[in-house]
């Protein structure tokens, strides 16, 4: 019996081998052509709902694509809801693929674990043009250990959250929005709506807002407070501030301005059903009238705090090139057009003129039916914005206004560090363990801080925050060192 | 070698019959087992594919095994899942073969039938789907049963805070998805059953509750133990979707409805490392393996017609 | 206790009656009755807790159609209610919308069902078979071979890698099929089966005859296990009609997706969009034409009624392999 599972076990073993130099073999032999001959096909992956007219739209694409770079783009869509996990997947068996979209704390995982090429020498060449065009920042925050992995969509770098007041409810009662600086400003104006708005929730659920550039994410504990040029990395959840703070959400929850089960609630709040008196949201500019459009009714918005750039705001869209990509640099020279191409850029995101948008004569544009039924792209994950048509609807200095906002924004202490955790990863799945346990309970005052900080604290410390917080400390000072 | 050529041989009906499943096996099955490997892999990629990344990545060892027991709450967990599965087990074997009994025995064939498709339904609804049907009865703001309590006075439970209540929601909820589909074995058992050992018994004065006792309960008996080993083997695993859905993934509620997989699943929200969730997967397996080997010994010291192997 | 059991457990053992008519022996001799009669009171009993049971396992069914019925911006207001404030036909004629799509997504299911059915049943049924044999000397062998696979799975990306890469199945209707088709726990079930309804003594006079082994399994084996075999035919196929993993993962070409997937895929964009509700303020028009919440209701009723009420079809065959076994005496 025994000696019957060795034999088989040899047997896999040896399969196993001869598939390996099989595919790897596939990988080697393959044409790095492109340059003359047959055009390259590049493979794109890209997040969103696939759309019936992408063929049609591509094969324009391609048209335009053989004659500037002798290459053709193969995009396929992957449903919102299915990326994160079969994108995952594709990636960790290195199915062949040139170019991926990614984001945040998966573009960091990813780049680390060597699923992506550097592209810092081919941006010198191949992405010339495209390096000019993006903002600074952006290229700063997605290095990690000094190279680039990805090229992010060049739109707002900054992150400003901002308190949104149904604007109908602000005028009848005659708030003064703008004197709202803190979560503690909103108290008298949640308890006029609690009182007389009776189908209204005064506060849709949020996360209480604090000051902090995060490790991971506002969840977990690490943190560096953006206040006091500080280099030193705290548990965010003992500070003072943070105590204050949950405190307050503790009695607005008390005083039934939140739901009652904010801690575990799933509601989304849609704009469009008008039941919410104030909510927290991530801005831009002209922000409030994309919002107000949405919604069918006006809204308006005042900062919690000045534009930040951190790495979340920079990576929320990347485009990377595949490690196991045939031709990166046909790749890259493709992301370098779309990027800085107007045709392409629009014609990749909004579609086919006189099919999926027409222009008028100022060279604005308007959305045809067939753009929202059949070409539906989400224009963020694509690329650069600075070159997208302006919509009828849209303000004329609407770019100019991001470059604005991007420039007048500051950058967090840690734009560009992106720790890395494999000396501490059993920490780690520990704590975000606990902080699933009590983040969002505290963070929406569903529970008195004063009993669960304290509790939450303790549980922390027995799984080792104190390890981490000096390897992320250690690791921060090595990084600053070389800035 | 000629001895086993021979057997090969006389057994050669029989190996032609298990042929293609053996191939499925082994392609499906056995070929994507190596990468059970990566549990001991610091996985990198490498741009030749995934064979070469496994070839490539460094050895580590055990360290993706250390999160599931260096915290204190790794006590906690597996205490939780083998508890639950303990229940789950003895109380689904319980309630299915009841059940099935119960409809076989019903005078009203057609109703017995009814009731039959109707049980199965829960089957066919997700986890997500239960979890709103739950809510809508547990919400603190509009729930069914807080209005209930309130025709009593009694004061509203906020039941997504109250972990004392968990155990026997979870224990119920899961009853109630699984019997409908556990019994159709047990069912299509009993038919199977010859009718002439009822005679027997009946000619002999059994009364019902003897025949069952007798007839139905020992022909089931083969099934009723190999399904139980079935399900010891995985009393490590449980059913995702009924502890983090149905409890709206409530941190208060951790304490009793974190099990193994909510615990990797939520510990690798923040790594998304390849190499842990493998480790969590093995370790599950290999306890898995143990426990049958323990149960499977058991019974064939007891009976050993009914043993697995 | 154990030597009791014994004595009556031994599956298709021809003497059992026997040692049943010595251990009932002492029993007090009763009227006798119809052996499947159950007294009518306990039958109302019994009735009235199974019905109890069975309402609640249906209840949700109905509360699912209702809210597929209620506005979207009433589940936004209220969320969901066993009576909603406002009841509304727009989730169906969404559906109605994308008809074309539903209407493929039906046949995908419908194929991979009935052809994966069909194959598993066969593959799982020899395979069990075989190794239910005690003249199969390598049978231990083969049920740890299969059993293990149970215990042990390949995870998800070699298992990903053998299906795209090795197999070449990526964007095939095969992709959906084949990964199914073999199951340990089915095989381990129908071996159990094989082994109590099917006694060597009656293949045995079959072989005298000369039968060869596939007639008597075609013509003996396979009608005797009627309802073992209904069985599986039935998980087989709830498990092909619930499926929505492999479609996620292989394929990508929306005219291949499956009813399940489909369903499964509003469900996790809906969680995307709860999960990243920037997104769709930054860009109105992005999420509009996608489903909501009664949409994807309305998609479980029109994707779970069909097979719930297939059920009966497979309850025919657990009562007729009575009959074919009482042929055998």
């Amino acid at each position: 019996m025994k000696k019957r599972f060795t034999i088989l076990l040899a047997l896999l073993l040896s399969i196993g081998t001869i598939l390996a130099a099989c595919s790897s073999k596939e990988g080697s032999s393959s044409e790095k052509d492109g340059k003359d001959g047959k055009p390259y096909e590049i493979k794109w992956y890209t997040i969103g709902t696939p759309q019936k007219d992408t063929d049609k739209v591509f094969e324009e694409v391609n048209k335009y694509l053989k004659e500037e770079i002798n290459a053709t783009v193969k995009m396929t869509q992957i449903d919102w809801g299915d990326w994160d996990q079969k994108s995952q997947v594709m990636i960790n068996s290195g199915e062949a693929m040139d170019i991926i979209f990614t984001n945040g704390s998966k573009y960091v995982q990813n780049a680390q674990k060597g699923a992506f090429v550097a592209l810092d020498e081919m941006l010198e060449k191949e992405g010339k043009e495209l390096k000019d065009a993006l903002d600074p920042a952006l290229l700063e925050g997605v290095k990690i250990d000094g190279s680039i992995y990805g090229i992010p969509a060049n739109k707002e770098a900054a992150r400003q959250t901002v308190y949104t007041f149904n604007k109908r409810l602000v005028d009848k009662y005659g708030f003064d929005v703008s004197t709202v600086k803190t979560l503690e400003d909103l108290e008298p104006m949640l308890k006029v709506i609690k009182e007389n708005e009776s189908g209204v929730t005064p506060m849709a659920t949020f996360k209480a807002y604090l000051p902090y550039d995060y490790i991971f994410n506002n969840e977990m504990p690490f943190a560096f407070p953006f206040e006091g040029g500080n280099d030193q990395v705290i548990n965010q959840f003992e500070s003072d501030l943070t105590m204050q703070t949950y405190k307050t959400m503790h009695s607005y929850y008390k005083a039934g301005y939140l739901k009652e089960d904010a801690a575990t609630s799933k509601d989304s709040w849609p704009m469009d059903v008008e039941n919410w008196f104030v909510r927290m949201g991530d801005s831009q500019p002209y922000a409030d009238l994309l919002w107000s459009r949405s919604a069918k009714y006006d809204v308006v918005s005042v900062p919690a705090e000045q534009p930040v750039t951190i790495n979340d705001s920079v990576s929320g869209s990347i485009q990377a090139i595949s490690a196991t990509s045939k031709n990166p640099k046909k790749a890259m020279e493709f992301l370098n057009l779309l990027n800085t191409d107007p045709y392409l850029r629009n014609l990749v995101d909004k579609g086919l003129e006189g099919v999926h948008y027409e222009k008028n004569a100022d060279g604005m544009i308007t959305d045809l039916p067939a753009r929202i039924e059949s070409y539906n792209i989400p224009t963020y994950s694509i690329g650069n914005f600075f070159t997208l048509y302006l919509y009828e609807t849209d303000p004329t200095d609407k770019w100019e206004q991001f470059k604005l906002f991007n420039d007048s924004a500051s950058a967090a202490p840690t734009l560009g560090f992106h720790f890395n955790n494999a000396p501490v990863r059993s920490e780690i799945a520990a704590i975000t363990n606990i902080s699933k346990e009590f983040y969002p309970a505290l963070a929406t005052g569903s529970v008195d801080p004063e009993e669960y900080l304290p509790k939450y604290n303790k549980k922390l410390k027995e799984a080792g925050i104190d390890k981490v917080l000096e390897e992320i400390q250690k690791q921060y000072d090595e990084w600053k060192k070389e800035q | 070698m000629k001895r086993i050529l021979n057997d090969i041989y006389k057994n050669r009906i029989w190996l032609i019959m298990v042929l293609p499943g053996t191939i499925w096996l082994l392609l499906f099955a056995y070929l994507p087992m190596f990468g059970q490997v990566l549990a001991f892999k610091d996985f990198r990629i490498h741009p030749d594919g995934f064979f070469a990344s496994v070839i490539t990545s460094e050895w580590v060892g055990w360290e993706n095994f250390k999160y599931l027991f260096s915290t204190n709450d790794a006590l906690i967990i597996t205490r939780n899942t083998i508890l639950y599965n303990l229940v789950f087990i003895v109380l689904g074997l319980v309630a299915a073969v009841t059940t099935a009994i119960l409809l076989s025995e019903l005078l009203n064939k057609r109703l017995s039938k009814v009731y039959q498709t109707g049980m199965l339904f829960p089957h066919f609804i997700s986890w997500v789907i239960g979890s709103y049907f739950v809510f809508t009865f547990l919400s603190a703001d509009s729930g069914l049963l807080n209005n209930v309590l309130g025709w009593f006075n009694i004061d509203p439970i906020s039941w997504y805070n109250e972990p004392k209540f968990w155990p026997y929601l979870l224990v119920f909820m899961s009853l109630w998805k699984g019997v409908g589909y556990g019994s159709i074995i047990y069912l299509a058992s009993i038919v199977g059953i010859d009718k002439t050992y009822y005679e027997a018994a009946m000619i002999d004065g059994a009364s019902k509750w003897k025949q069952i006792k007798h007839v139905t309960l020992p022909m089931l008996k083969p099934l009723m133990i190999i399904l139980t080993i079935m399900n010891v083997g995985r009393i490590f695993n449980s059913d995702f979707g009924l502890f983090y859905q149905v409890p709206r993934d409530s941190g208060t509620l951790y304490s009793v409805t974190n099990v193994i997989d909510t615990f990797v699943f939520r510990g690798l929200m923040t790594l998304g490392d390849i190499g842990m969730s493998t480790a969590a997967g093995l370790y599950q397996s290999v306890v898995g393996l143990i426990l049958v080997l323990i149960a499977n010994y058991i019974v064939r010291k007891l009976d050993e017609e009914s043993a697995l192997f | 206790m154990p030597n009791k059991l014994n004595q009556t457990q031994t599956p298709g053992n021809v003497s059992q009656p026997l040692n049943l008519k010595k251990d009932g022996g002492d029993i007090k001799r009763k009227k006798v009755r119809n052996p499947h009669s159950l007294h009518p009171v306990m039958n109302s009993i019994v009735s009235i807790f199974l019905g109890v049971f069975t309402f609640m396992c249906v209840f949700p069914f109905l509360y699912v159609i209702i809210i597929s019925f209620t506005s979207e911006e009433s589940i936004v207001r209220n969320g969901f209610q066993i009576i909603p404030s406002e009841w509304s036909m727009d989730a169906y004629n969404y559906l109605w919308g994308v008809k074309e799509q539903l209407l493929g997504s039906y046949g995908i299911t419908i194929i991979v069902t009935v052809v994966g059915t069909v194959i598993s049943v066969l593959m799982i049924s020899f395979y069990a078979y075989a190794i239910s044999r005690p003249q199969f000397k390598y049978r231990r062998f083969f049920t740890m071979l299969a059993f293990f696979t149970m215990l042990f799975s390949g995870g998800l990306v070699p298992t990903y890698i053998v299906v795209t890469q090795f197999l070449g199945l990526k964007n095939t209707i095969w992709a959906l099929i084949l990964p199914l088709v073999m199951n340990a726990f089915y095989i381990i079930i129908m071996r159990t089966f094989f082994m109590k309804s099917v006694s060597e003594s009656i293949l045995e006079s079959a072989r005298i005859d000369g039968a060869s082994e596939w007639r008597i399994f075609f013509q003996i084996v396979f009608p005797l296990s009627l309802p073992g075999i209904a069985t599986i035919a039935l998980f087989s196929t709830l498990g092909y009609w619930n499926d929505w993993f492999t479609a996620l993962l292989y394929i990508d070409n929306p005219k291949l997706v499956p009813l399940q997937a489909l369903l499964m895929k509003i469900e996790a964009n809906l969680e995307f969009m709860r999960q990243n509700v920037e997104v769709g303020l930054m860009q109105q028009s992005l999420f509009d034409t996608l489903p909501q919440e009664s949409a994807k209701m309305a998609m479980v009723v029109i994707a779970t009624l069909p097979i719930a009420v297939s059920y009966p079809f497979f309850q025919k065959y657990f009562i007729s392999g009575l009959t074919i076994g009482g042929v055998k005496e």
